[in-house]
């Protein structure tokens, strides 16, 4: 009954306090009246009744107290209050929310990332139990790569802590029927990778065990891109059958839109168990494997698991000898490469977020003092300190929350901008391969994030002048002439100090990002980059080149027709282009080397190339002789080898490594040369020990063909094209770019770091350079009676200019000074991210510290100059 | 239960007033005029507790008021005891009594 009243009474409100307002009125009559009654004069009836009555207005008040709601009253009243200051200031409110919503938005568009990276679930149920599985040997310098089959079906069999392993393998495959023949990515998975990963199908059905038996099955299931681009969505796709390397596979399923892996294929087929289980060698090294682990098992308890079976398992076979398993959460797979970036520039826009505080700070305490007699005149009409500061407060809430919102639609159109720039997929440290992120998006959870940061700035910012105000002296703010008080100085300048400093910091990152980048970018590969053309093709082997031979012949004429193109310079073909996903490798042993355990070997990256591969490619030729033409096909001529100085350094470190002999199973191959190193795995990687043999000596089904264009690599596309046409019409080729573009897009996502780095490093100093020029002003305006007098008194405006500038250059001094102090210690952090480039590097310190002195000067003297134009007699007039 | 001393008088009040309206309505002048009465001219209602003190008494129910013509045709807000009220006032006097019993104890036995 009690809350109905309370209720009623809140919006009854008006004619409530009418009530009150009547009844009070009539009990002071009737107490007048009877004091009459008793001999009192009219007048004197009617003091006396008001004195015994009380102060009506605070009696009311309090009566109201007694209805509830007063605080939401008051709330409302503050509301309108704020609403209505902040509309007589445009310039002020204009500026604040600006400053603002450009820094929260920032700040929530950067987190739409970290949330989507770091932060979000992976799309699977229980997606905390998936874990990636590799293989590792320390001895090989492998830190992950996946397994062979025959492992992967052991490590399932005897595993008790993964509830179920899958294994994919990336491929591609050639579709057609379906207009122009087109390779498009593909994945073969074990059977029971779908239900692993508990995911449903959008048509149809999804992989089942049988499936998995028998041989081969020519079933297939598509995702949903493929769906709906290559066969325009059709309902009834479930049954019907789509070519693929030209075998007919049977459409059983379709998965849904937000299936996702971190490797993309376009369509999965089967896996044989039988096939992948014994066909293969156990160092084939093909697969990637997911695993589930069962409830409360850890990462490292599973490594230590299959660790035990895999020392089982190179007890029985010896060639295993040096390969142990590493098992990572597939949330850490996902997240490491990139972590550190996103931290960083979580770091840096937070900087921008409290340099952005500390400004309006600063407005509104400069706004506040010019409000001294308000606050005044509100304290000595009773009202508590409490409640000013709830009123200080709610004006800082408006504020924040306004900015919010306009900060999130600001974030909106920033998450758009970033979806288009940062490169889809992200390197997985050590392994070689890609991950694709997922899209990301403004969900609950950036909401909440943005709404955090309004509130917490909010109160960043709302409450130092909330605190200053709060010390008004009454007395002297309800003195006339006192508009303005003086005082909040120290404050002020302290957040100034305060944002040179961390505008400082932010800079001296950004500067040092910008260095290590550049250097990355210049930094020696090991042959010539530019006007490099490169395309991929593989040889069907079903049907036409089956033997080794026939694919060597056709790459030799498919060289011969390229190099005869007047465009290009030089031709080649190799197994493994630099800074590509593939990888080769050769397992060796040294004639008349070091003796090894048995069964262990050397390893070492191993190229298929043609003879005019170096020449093409620009790697320098350091001794003996290179391969040609009289190095002839296998089975007849000796096998030769060329080696990098790298393998040199390596294996053969003291004596003359030309002549010597290495041992590739049964096959001695002779060192006739030397050349330099090539960077494969990554630009800011070293070199790994190389040997390249003639691609004739053993001949691939798949190449790289490597093209050194005359003028423009792109020129070469269509003929290069048409000359792999012109002998065989079915031919897919693929990955045609210019290896100026794979260098773009390995540097990509740094570029982009720093871009960003660099826009948040302009924002902070941009900010700190407005906040430096409002004080300035601020204080310019204090002082005007002052300098009106000095210059009446015959100082110059060199002078006067030169005082102003003293007072603010000696507030960005102490801030650089804390900066500098802040830099020096957390110095140590950013190493880890830096190529090349020391932490203490002076080049990268003296820029900043003098960029930001430029800028803060320039802030200053502006203010400075308006001071000089100041006419005395007016100053002297002003109060 | 009263724990401190503006709690103690607060209750106090609310006795006053239900009590003073057990038999008739009454508007808040007549009713400080009737407290005063009745204890003797001992007890003077303060005029800044009466009012509040009303409403909130009206807020728990225990009182009810409409307006209505005073004895001198005066407009005046008259307040009623409802039936929780009556029952609120027999409760409060009971514990009244049996705080007032207590303290004399204790101050008897001094």
């Amino acid at each position: 009954m009690k809350l109905l009243r309370q209720l009623r009474n809140l919006f009854r409100k008006r004619a409530l306090d009418a009530e009150m307002a009547e009844e009070m009125r009539l009990h002071l009559e009737m107490q007048a009246e009877r004091n009459r009654a008793g001999g009192m004069e009219a007048e004197e009836a009617r003091y006396a009744a008001l004195r015994q009555f009380g102060n009506v207005a605070s009696l009311q008040e309090r009566a109201r107290e007694g209805r509830g709601w007063v605080w939401l009253e008051d709330l409302a009243k503050d509301l309108r209050h704020t609403v209505r200051a902040l509309g007589k200031s445009p310039g002020f409110t204009t500026t604040a929310l600006l400053t603002l919503a450009v820094a929260i938005g920032a700040s929530t568009a950067l987190f739409s990332v970290i949330n989507a990276v770091l932060l979000r679930p992976l799309p699977f149920p229980d997606a905390g139990q998936l874990a990636v599985v590799w293989e590792t040997s320390a001895q090989q310098g492998v830190k992950r790569e996946g397994p062979a089959g025959p492992n992967f079906y052991d490590w399932r069999e005897q595993t008790r802590l993964f509830q179920d392993l899958a294994a994919v393998e990336l491929g591609s495959g050639t579709v057609t029927g379906l207009g122009e023949p087109r390779q498009i990515p593909a994945m073969r998975v074990t059977a029971n990778l779908f239900a692993m990963l508990n995911v449903r199908p959008a048509l149809g059905r999804l992989f089942a065990p049988e499936d998995g038996r028998g041989g081969r099955q020519s079933l297939v299931v598509l995702s949903h891109g493929f769906w709906e681009n290559a066969l325009g969505a059709d309902p009834d796709i479930v049954g019907k059958s789509v070519q693929i390397d030209l075998i007919a596979y049977q459409v059983i399923g379709v998965l849904e839109r937000d299936f996702w892996l971190p490797v993309q294929g376009e369509f999965f087929v089967p896996w044989p168990d039988d096939e992948l289980r014994h066909e293969r060698g156990r160092l084939a090294h093909d697969l990637g494997v997911i695993g589930r682990l069962k409830p409360g098992v850890t990462a490292a308890q599973a490594e230590a698991e299959l660790n035990v079976i895999q020392s089982g398992l190179r007890t029985a076979h010896p060639e295993l000898s040096g390969w142990g398993v590493t098992v990572v959460p597939l949330q850490s797979v996902m997240s490491e490469y990139i972590r550190p970036a996103l931290i960083a520039l979580f770091g840096a826009v937070m900087i921008v977020l409290v340099i952005a505080c500390a400004n309006v700070a600063n407005l509104l305490l400069t706004r506040a003092l010019g409000r001294g007699r308000e606050v005044a005149v509100r304290a000595a009409l009773g009202a508590t300190r409490g409640r000013l500061l709830r009123q200080f407060l709610t004006e800082s809430l408006v504020l924040g929350l306004a900015a919010g919102v306009l900060g999130t639609l600001l974030a909106h159109w920033g998450v758009i901008l970033l979806s288009a720039v940062v490169p889809t997929t992200i390197p997985i440290p050590d392994a070689a391969s890609e991950a694709t992120l997922r899209s990301f998006e403004i969900d609950g959870r950036v909401l909440a994030f943005g709404l955090g940061v309004s509130l917490l700035a909010s109160v960043l910012f709302g409450l130092a002048p909330a605190l200053h105000a709060l010390k008004t002296d009454v007395v002297h703010g309800l003195k006339m002439g006192s508009r303005a008080t003086t005082g909040g100085r120290r404050i002020r300048e302290a957040l100034l100090v305060a944002e040179i400093a961390l505008a400082l910091t932010l800079l001296w990152g950004a500067g040092l990002m910008l260095r290590s980048f550049s250097r990355l970018q210049h930094a020696d590969l090991g042959f010539q980059t530019d006007r490099l053309l490169t395309l991929e093709i593989e040889l069907p082997t079903d049907s036409r080149y089956r033997t080794s031979r026939e694919q060597g012949e056709f790459f030799t004429r498919v060289l011969e027709r390229v190099e005869a193109l007047p465009e290009v310079t030089d031709a080649a073909v190799t197994t493994v282009l630099p800074l590509s996903n593939q990888d080769d490798r050769v397992r060796f042993l040294i004639e008349d080397g070091p003796i090894l355990p048995p069964n262990e070997r050397f390893q070492a990256d191993l190229r298929r190339v043609s003879p005019g591969y170096f020449r093409t490619m620009g790697i320098a030729f350091k001794r003996g002789r290179l391969p040609d033409r009289h190095d002839g096909a296998e089975g007849t001529a000796p096998r030769v080898g060329v080696v990098d100085e790298a393998f040199v350094r390596r294996f053969i470190p003291e004596g003359e490594p030309l002549g010597r002999f290495l041992l590739l199973g049964r096959t001695r191959i002779e060192i006739v040369g030397v050349v330099g190193d090539v960077v494969h795995a990554g630009v800011d990687r070293e070199a790994r020990p190389t040997l390249y043999v003639p691609f004739l000596q053993s001949p691939a089904s798949r190449m790289s063909l490597v093209l050194r264009a005359a003028a423009a690599p792109e020129s070469l596309i269509a003929s290069a094209k048409h000359a792999i046409w012109s002998m065989d019409r079915d031919l897919p080729v693929y990955r045609i770019q210019t290896m100026d573009d794979v260098l773009a897009g390995a540097s990509s996502a740094p570029r982009l770091t720093l871009s960003l780095l660099g826009l948040f490093a302009a924002i902070a100093v941009g900010l700190a350079a407005l906040g430096l020029y409002g004080v300035m002003s601020y204080a310019v305006k204090q002082r005007t009676h002052e300098l009106g007098i000095r210059m009446a008194l015959g100082a110059s405006s060199a002078d006067v200019v030169g005082q102003m500038l003293r007072q603010g250059m000696g507030i960005v001094g102490i801030g650089l000074a804390i900066g500098l102090a802040a830099i020096f210690t957390l110095g140590r952090l950013m190493q880890a991210m830096l190529y090349q480039t020391s932490v203490r590097d002076p080049f990268a310190l003296g820029v900043t510290a003098a960029l930001l002195v430029g800028v803060a000067l320039a802030a200053c003297f502006i203010p400075a100059r308006r001071a000089t134009r100041v006419d005395p007699m007016i100053a002297l007039r002003a109060e | 239960m009263a724990n401190n001393k503006a709690d103690l008088l607060q209750g106090t009040l609310d006795l006053l007033i239900l009590k003073s309206l057990q038999h008739e309505p009454m508007h808040g002048f007549g009713i400080s005029l009737r407290i005063q009465q009745m204890s003797k001219d001992m007890l003077t209602v303060e005029q800044g507790s009466l009012y509040p003190a009303l409403y909130r008494l009206e807020d728990q129910g225990w009182i009810k008021s409409e307006w209505g013509v005073s004895e001198n045709n005066r407009k005046a807000k008259f307040y009623t005891l409802t039936a929780s009220g009556r029952k609120q006032l027999t409760t409060e006097e009971q514990s009244w009594a049996r705080l007032s019993t207590a303290i004399n104890r204790v101050l008897g036995n001094a």
